[in-house]
């Protein structure tokens, strides 16, 4: 079996390019893995599990992808690192793994703001939602309505990344049961993977001292947005009395660094926190271990899984998160949630409470360690994702034929007058494809079958022609 | 009885795919039956064209002509085999090759699309389920059975037909020092291995190639290699020849040379039969192997250079060898039964 693997590689700053570092030594023993990047630079250390090729999108190599069994496309939210793969998987069919639930950001960046055409962010947005989805879109991209969460929250776009796919892998059980309603492509969940240290024994959480003299460390890393909370942490750290019982760190570039150093001054808070910027990571492995409390706070979330929780966990470190989306599907014992309406009410309680029970928050710790080693190892991920490619493989020809299915109603569409073609492509759009049964009769397109559009242009002769035609291949 | 011959055509290319259905055509005509043959146009790129063409043959109603029932279909070639039927009987030149024997070889196109592999799988697909609709199933040569037991597990029976005219081939008394090449020139064929083997003989085999180019400018690209491996004085280039003229240097040929890659039958095999010519092919050629047999009737070489242009030496430095292989090879095809009545006995059997 031979993969096609585009994702961002280290060291993009990106979790999504260390999580490609993470499966890649399990999934080799399943497959033969080719790692294609547009970056300049990449980690060497890949090369020891997979060849590193270069692609350019203008002269792409489309037979020596096609040697593969299979290509698989990484998508998340950010168009820097995920522009360039989704303009490949438009082309050339294969599974997708989603790395966000929601794709609104990602389009939105990269119609608006990478390639200056609202005109086609706005087209995608009339063909999958409508006029409404439009004239939003069109407020949105002149700055007024909506904010980018709401857009992304009320039109998240997420089927136009899977337009072309073969297969789609997510890691939340919460995108598994949406998009099962709305696609009919392969689709699997699988929970992130992350492996434990390999030089500990399974069960064996790192040893982390029992929580000594104050102040506790508070760490807060990655890529800090709006949606990360720093603000409320900040807030919720200041107006706690006991606030010199702690100090916080925090790792990673941050979206509006100027506006979080503003209100750390005006808080009071210069003593306390400490902005260390993006740093290797070794560095912040260190600070992972040195530190007493992770906050990992997501308001609005994507609807991702979290890398950095698993980091997070690798490390037996205690956590806050938010409860919302797939941190509030994590197991009690594992986390200690924040509500969105209460945060820093909850924030102070949980900060409040591990002044008086720190071993409670330490077994906390504990607990993530073993849940990680349970459901996230790297190789439970490789096959699961093992499984699904040979599902996708057999979608392939049918994907053809959806396209077949397209084309030929847009056909019958514009002479039978009965069925407008735009209309009916929205019906397809929202459907996203055909069903296949194994039994010819389940073959006759069953969506279609049912919908009021479908009924009226079946009146025509050639249509139902058309279709017998399609269910016999 | 009606019976339709169901047929795909690249408009404006004539080849021996053509030929066939004609002569098919004629012999159920001459056995009492009302023949047509219907001719499917086919474009080939890009390749989500494929399947609209697959569809289009679905959509075809050819049971009834004008009231009067049709009562065979016969599927020749890729898609028009696909066309519905009732009664249909397959008797196949051969499947969409790139999408399965040439999918990854230097002369593929399928495979630089990048939908490449999504219209292979979809065009195999399609062939393991439609084909199996067919009452029964012939293929035009034990090579093109075995890539449909191959790739898709459908067992088919190699049936061998006679080249066009096939009577009227004849060997003259005395043999010319020439090798003949008919085919047209295409990539498939290799007259380009032929010419970079020549450069490499030790005798000064000459050679003469009949048939027009398949694609624009590749008989000036075959005539500049022949130039740049200085062999180009003892190639002669015919173009397109007619049947008569082809007969004629059938007859005064020394031998005849055709090597190309994996062929599904090739009538050139059985024209050199016919014309008593020893036929020098390739290991890797398919159909002739089904008919020469190495330093019986021909010489079978391998596809390097080395070896083919030991082979031509061989037949330029043995005339004698040469004729009493070719006499052979023309009592070999009589024992064959290869004729047109034996066919279509088969195929309405």
């Amino acid at each position: 079996m031979k993969l096609n693997w585009f994702s961002p590689l280290p060291p993009a700053s990106t979790d999504i390019a260390h999580y490609t570092t993470r499966v890649l030594a399990a999934l080799r023993r399943h497959a033969e893995v080719t790692l294609w990047t547009d970056q300049d630079k990449w980690d060497s250390r890949l090369n020891e599990h997979a060849e590193v090729r270069r692609y350019k999108l203008r002269r792409m190599r489309w037979a020596e992808l096609n040697r593969g069994d299979m290509s698989i496309y990484h998508i998340g939210n950010n168009p820097l690192f995920h522009g360039s793969i989704w303009q490949v998987s438009q082309r050339h069919p294969g599974l997708v793994v989603l790395h966000d639930q929601r794709l609104h950001h990602f389009f939105a960046g990269l119609y608006r703001d990478r390639w200056r055409d609202t005109a086609a962010y706005l087209a995608q947005m009339e063909f999958y939602y409508g006029e409404a989805g439009r004239s939003d879109a069109a407020l949105w991209a002149s700055n007024q309505g909506l904010k980018i969460d709401e857009m992304a929250e009320r039109y998240p776009l997420t089927l136009l990344a899977l337009e072309n796919a073969l297969g789609v892998l997510v890691h939340t059980e919460e995108a598994f049961h949406q998009l099962t309603g709305v696609s009919q492509r392969p689709m699997a969940y699988a929970p992130l993977p992350f492996a434990a240290a390999l030089d500990r024994k399974p069960g064996q959480p790192p040893a982390r001292d029992k929580p000594g003299g104050q102040p506790y460390r508070l760490i807060v890393f990655g890529y800090i947005s709006n949606n990360r909370r720093l603000d409320a942490l900040l807030k919720a750290l200041a107006d706690l009395p006991e606030r010199d019982g702690f100090r916080l760190d925090v790792y990673g570039q941050i979206s509006d660094e100027r506006e979080v150093r503003a209100l750390v001054h005006g808080l009071g808070l210069k003593n306390l926190v400490r902005l260390h910027g993006f740093v290797p990571e070794t560095e912040l492995d260190a600070a992972l271990g040195a530190a007493h409390l992770a906050i990992n706070l997501r308001y609005p979330t994507m609807g991702e899984a979290s890398g950095s929780q698993l980091r997070i966990w690798s490390h037996a470190l205690p956590s806050l998160v938010t409860e919302v989306g797939w941190y509030a599907t994590l197991p009690a014992n594992t986390v200690a949630r924040v509500r969105p309406a209460h945060e820093i009410e909850d924030i102070q309680a949980h900060l409040r409470a591990f002044l008086s029970e720190p071993t409670r928050f330490l077994r906390m710790g504990e607990e993530g360690y073993r849940l990680l080693e349970e459901q996230h190892a790297p190789e439970i991920y490789a096959r699961s994702l093992m499984n699904l490619v040979a599902r996708a493989e057999q979608y392939r020809n049918y994907s053809a034929s959806e396209r077949l299915a397209h084309k030929a109603i847009r056909e019958v569409s514009a002479w039978t007058g009965g069925a407008k073609a735009r209309e009916t492509l929205q019906v397809l759009a929202r459907k996203n494809s055909l069903i296949y049964g194994k039994t010819k009769e389940e073959r006759h397109l069953p969506w279609l079958r049912d919908s009021a559009l479908f009924k009226r242009a079946m009146r025509s002769a050639t249509l139902q022609r058309f279709v017998r035609a399609l269910g016999d291949y | 009885m009606r019976i339709l011959i169901a047929t795909a055509q690249v408009p404006f290319i004539r080849g021996g795919a053509e030929a066939h259905a004609e002569g098919l055509r004629d012999a159920l005509r001459a056995e009492g039956h009302e023949a047509e043959i219907i001719w499917i146009p086919f474009k080939w790129y890009p390749p989500d064209k494929i399947l609209d063409h697959m569809l289009a043959c679905r959509l075809l109603d050819v049971t009834e002509a004008a009231g009067l029932r049709v009562d065979l279909l016969i599927g020749l070639k890729f898609p028009a085999y696909l066309i519905p039927h009732p009664n249909k009987v397959l008797w196949i030149l051969h499947q969409y090759r790139t999408a399965y024997e040439l999918w990854d070889h230097a002369l593929s196109d399928l495979i630089h699309w990048p939908n490449g592999a999504e219209i292979r799988d979809a065009i195999r697909q399609a062939d393991r389920q439609i084909l199996p609709e067919a009452k029964s199933i012939f293929a035009n040569s034990g090579n093109v059975a075995r890539r449909l037991k191959d790739f898709c597990g459908i067992e088919a029976v190699p049936l061998y037909h006679p080249p066009p005219h096939a009577s009227t081939f004849y060997c003259a008394a005395e043999a010319r020092e020439y090798l003949f090449f008919p085919s047209r020139l295409n990539r498939l064929k290799r007259q380009s291995l032929v010419l970079e083997a020549l450069a490499r003989t030790r005798a000064a085999v000459r050679v003469s190639f009949a048939g027009a180019p398949a694609e624009p400018d590749y008989a000036e690209e075959l005539q500049a290699l022949a130039r740049k491996l200085k062999v180009h004085e003892r190639v002669e280039w015919l173009g397109e020849v007619t049947e008569e003229e082809k007969r004629r240097l059938y007859a005064h040929a020394l031998g005849v040379i055709y090597t190309p890659l994996d062929e599904d039958y090739g009538y050139v095999t059985l024209e050199a039969m016919l014309s008593s010519k020893a036929l020098i092919t390739c290991a890797d050629s398919g159909g002739p192997l089904e008919f020469v047999r190495d330093e019986e009737t021909g010489l079978v070489s391998e596809p390097t250079l080395e070896a083919l242009a030991a082979a031509m030496d061989k037949l330029w430095a043995h005339p004698r060898q040469a004729k009493a292989w070719g006499e052979r090879g023309k009592a070999l095809y009589e024992r064959l039964d290869i004729t047109w009545p034996h066919v279509v006995r088969r195929l309405l059997s």
